[in-house]
């Protein structure tokens, strides 16, 4: 259990909110010219490393609006939390 | 038709807090962003909408709470009359909100259950089941809050000092009503 600083809403304990998996991934701006593979790539691959991960959170029990998160999967130590549409504020 | 039939069975009293249901009240849920919208509510109703996080504003007849950025909802601050469906803020808003595509207006008065609680154990009593902390939230009044409550998701106003209005979806009402009076009983 942790503690997320919503953009919105300020700080709630985490069970108010629920992961939305890999943040940043760009929907492919021609669909019908990419092969199976390249589709299943976007659709279904996703990184699931030990580290500093980019992840989508919504506050679902809350305001109910999605925000991104610089996680360490390692210790659950939030590196940043930032607004959709703005880029990480860390690399 | 509205329902306005009584989600909970009865007022319940104990040693330091009172529970009970404030029927029937006017509640809808608008939605907007653009700053006509803001402008078009104010003229509507006289109420300004907060746009501070956790806040809600008051008006001589209603109250608006901050439900998200752009997400509010507003009740009014005395009881409908039974034996009629008439609402004149929602036509209000209907007619210079929604039909003039500036936001949306949704009636909620038979999804939303409003519960009041009353009392000096009133934080104490969410605090058994409530991940939410209530030390700030408890001296400010008119502080707002969407979180969940033995699971289930509520909207809590704090209306005045140990004075708290508790919003909760119909279907999910008898049950937390049930626990709540169940906790409160070993408070």
């Amino acid at each position: 259990m942790f503690i997320i600083n919503c953009p919105f809403c300020g700080e709630r304990e985490q069970s108010e909110f629920k992961a939305g998996g890999e943040a940043h991934i760009e929907r492919p701006k021609q669909p019908t010219e990419l092969s199976d593979d390249e589709w299943a790539e976007y659709l279904f691959m996703r990184k699931n490393i030990k580290g500093i991960q980019f992840e989508r959170w919504n506050h679902i029990h809350g305001c109910r609006k999605w925000f991104n998160m610089v996680r360490d999967t390692s210790n659950d130590e939030i590196k940043a939390i930032y607004k959709m549409g703005e880029k990480p504020p860390v690399k | 038709m509205l329902n306005y039939n009584q989600s909970l069975p009865e007022k319940k009293l104990f040693q330091d807090l009172q529970i009970s249901e404030i029927t029937p009240i006017m509640k809808l849920i608008i939605r907007g962003k653009k700053r006509k919208f803001f402008s078009a509510i104010g003229k509507s109703l006289n109420i300004l909408l907060p746009v501070e996080s956790n806040t809600s504003t008051q008006s001589q007849k209603l109250s608006a709470l901050w439900l998200s950025p752009d997400e509010w909802m507003i009740f009014s601050n005395e009881t409908s009359d039974k034996n009629s469906n008439y609402n004149e803020t929602e036509e209000l808003l209907i007619k210079n909100i929604s039909s003039v595509n500036l936001g949306a207006v949704t009636d909620v008065a038979d999804q939303f259950v409003m519960i009041n609680l009353k009392g000096d154990k009133t934080y104490k009593l969410f605090q058994t089941g409530s991940p939410f902390n209530f030390n700030d939230f408890r001296d400010k009044k008119g502080a707002v809050t969407q979180t969940i409550i033995a699971k289930v998701d509520v909207i809590i106003h704090n209306q005045d000092k140990n004075d708290v209005n508790l919003f909760v979806r119909r279907s999910f009402s008898e049950h937390l009503f049930s626990w709540m009076t169940d906790a409160a009983s070993r408070l």
